[in-house]
């Protein structure tokens, strides 16, 4: 039983910061179309700039904004140098464009930071927390929170600010949305930052506990494409509750099967939801 | 459309394959010749399912990894590597229906996503079962002659790998001129106008994927009785389905000389890069792969090919 609880929060605390890098992706669906097949390598990017920072004396948590400020700049770059073109060309092009974008970003990092595991020296939050039979340590607490906390702003915002309604329309109807002037390429551009600017705050919340290195975002890349399906591409509060699913697949399947199978029970669960409820679990036809 | 020019550049190739095979005898070249036809079937095999149905595939690594694989089980286990061949293209086959049955008939990337999870779980399956030999792979027992399917020398193997790409590009001037050719091709113009005259995209799709997932497997049957060592990184990794994907796009997708044209190009480049920067390992090469992906992708979407038959077509179009 305490086993059951120990994974059961274990694996809640997992999904929350899965939850933070799923609806960035989620966002950028929703809005143009595109599933940004680089969204992991933003997350290392963005993990390798807290570590920066770290090393020059900022921690991850007061790293936070800087980095994911210069995510969200990075983003919108990235969206008018690159996205933009793509989304002139045929569907497929947005897919193996951002996949190409996921190969050059992993060899730049692997050819000028080596492929060697680097952590934050000294990390803060080292401590663990004893509630009643369940140890928690307090970096994957404060993960979990921060991520909770980040999705909840983000979810506010596309729920109650003007930009956010403009976005929402988009998602909804992309030539109607256009006819009420709405400005489609800031709106594109600015979703496209803010979903960098969350693996921004998901990759320093990340460098409390993980290690980085040029495919550390590919993991979390994959949970997050698995997650955003789940949960019904384009919906943030699906995207919320399938994270949370995944990590608990995710810590349960580790402890009961195998640690190197734990994805097992995560994409077997992707294939069957395809398969019998392919607009995700509070995904609109 | 007439295939005749088709058939006659085909023909020009086999024999140029031919005269190759026959009459050099350097191991560097003849190397070379071979991983060119190799990975133009590769292409070939991602082009079916990635270009001609448009769904793009990031995982097709594991279906040559399944021929690959084969081959070594066969071989290891006293069996005929021939068997490899049906029973590596069975097994890709499978793989290809349980990834595109649930994703082939949807709209939107669930393929493309379901592609990369069935690759990673495919290779970590063959990282830790042991008799697939885990993450040492295999070493084939040495043989000699058409029945063991290996051979001393470097010429009989490029006649193979001709054989295999002249089958491929067979299927595929048949493929542009069949019914299921003619099907891809509405749904990729209008798929919505397509099932209302009662295609049915599943169907279609998943037909054209498990092609794609056989050719490759072939491909790595081939692969594993010409090194004679596999392994997941060799075979299974996601390197090999990056690599696969860029000879598709770089020649153009959707295009029957397409895959061939990447591949000559990766071929270059490959060697290029290990020549500047010593190899694959450090990045470089994923740098340039991945920019010239991304170059592709937002300029000229349609890949080398592509962008000959549209300059063609322009010209064309002025005379008339």
């Amino acid at each position: 039983m305490d086993t059951f609880a120990q994974l059961l929060v274990g694996g809640l605390l997992t999904g929350l910061v899965f939850a933070l890098v799923a609806v960035g992706l989620t966002l950028v669906y929703g809005v143009m179309d595109v599933v940004n097949f680089a969204h992991g390598e933003f997350l290392m990017l963005a993990m390798y700039a807290a570590l920066g920072l770290a090393l020059i004396g900022i921690g991850p948590l007061l790293g936070l904004p800087l980095v994911a400020i210069a995510l969200f700049l990075f983003g919108i770059v990235v969206y008018r140098v690159f996205i933009r073109r793509l989304l002139a060309g045929p569907p497929e092009a947005t897919v193996f464009g951002t996949f190409g974008l996921l190969v050059l970003l992993q060899g730049a990092a692997q050819a000028t930071l080596t492929s060697d595991f680097q952590s934050v020296p000294n990390p803060p939050l080292q401590g663990t927390i004893h509630l009643g039979p369940i140890a928690l340590s307090q970096a994957s607490l404060v993960e979990g929170i921060g991520a909770l906390v980040l999705t909840a702003a983000l979810f506010a915002f596309v729920e109650y600010t003007e930009t956010g309604r403009a976005m929402r329309a988009l998602a909804e109807d992309r030539v109607a949305a256009t006819l009420m002037g709405i400005d489609v390429q800031r709106v594109n551009g600015l979703a496209f930052g803010i979903g960098a600017a969350c693996v921004g705050a998901a990759g320093s919340l990340l460098m409390l506990s993980y290690p980085v290195y040029p495919t550390a975002g590919a993991p979390f890349a994959l949970t997050a494409f698995v997650v955003v399906a789940l949960g019904g591409f384009g919906s943030i509060q699906g995207a919320l509750v399938g994270a949370l699913l995944v990590g608990l697949l995710e810590v349960f399947g580790g402890f009961y099967l195998a640690p190197e199978l734990k994805m097992v029970p995560v994409y077997v669960a992707y294939l069957a939801v395809v398969l019998l409820r392919p607009q995700g679990l509070l995904g609109r036809r | 459309m007439t295939a005749k020019p088709h058939l006659y550049a085909l023909g020009a190739i086999v024999v140029l394959g031919l005269l190759a095979a026959f009459g050099l005898h350097e191991a560097v070249v003849l190397d070379l010749v071979f991983t060119l036809l190799l990975y133009a079937v590769l292409g070939q095999s991602w082009n079916w399912i990635s270009g001609y149905a448009g769904n793009i595939s990031f995982g097709h690594a594991i279906f040559f990894g399944c021929g690959a694989y084969a081959s070594a089980l066969c071989v290891t286990h006293g069996l005929s590597p021939w068997l490899a061949i049906p029973a590596g293209a069975l097994a890709a086959a499978a793989l290809a229906l349980v990834t595109g049955f649930p994703t082939l008939g949807l709209r939107g990337h669930y393929f493309s996503i379901a592609t990369i999870a069935v690759a990673a779980l495919v290779e970590t399956f063959a990282r830790t079962t042991p008799w697939l030999g885990k993450a040492n792979g295999f070493e084939l027992p040495i043989a000699s002659g058409w029945a063991a399917l290996q051979f001393p020398q470097k010429g009989p193997y490029v006649v193979l790998a001709l054989v295999l790409f002249a089958a491929v590009q067979l299927a595929t001037i048949a493929l542009e001129r069949s019914r299921l050719g003619y099907y891809l091709r509405a749904l990729r113009a209008n798929h919505a106008a397509a099932a209302s005259v009662g295609i049915d995209e599943r169907r279609c799709k998943l037909i054209a994927f498990a092609w794609s997932a056989m050719m490759a497997s072939a491909a790595g049957v081939l692969y594993a009785q010409y090194t004679l060592f596999i392994d997941p990184p060799s075979t299974l990794a996601l390197a090999i389905s990056i690599d696969i994907a860029l000879i598709g796009v770089v020649g153009g997708i959707g295009t029957l000389w397409g895959p061939a044209a990447g591949a000559l190009v990766y071929v270059v480049l490959a060697k290029a890069v290990a020549l500047r920067f010593g190899g694959a390992g450090k990045g470089y090469d994923l740098v340039i792969y991945g920019a010239i992906i991304c170059l592709i992708a937002a300029l000229r979407p349609y890949g080398i090919v592509g962008t000959i038959v549209d300059a063609l077509r322009r010209r064309r179009g002025a005379v008339a």
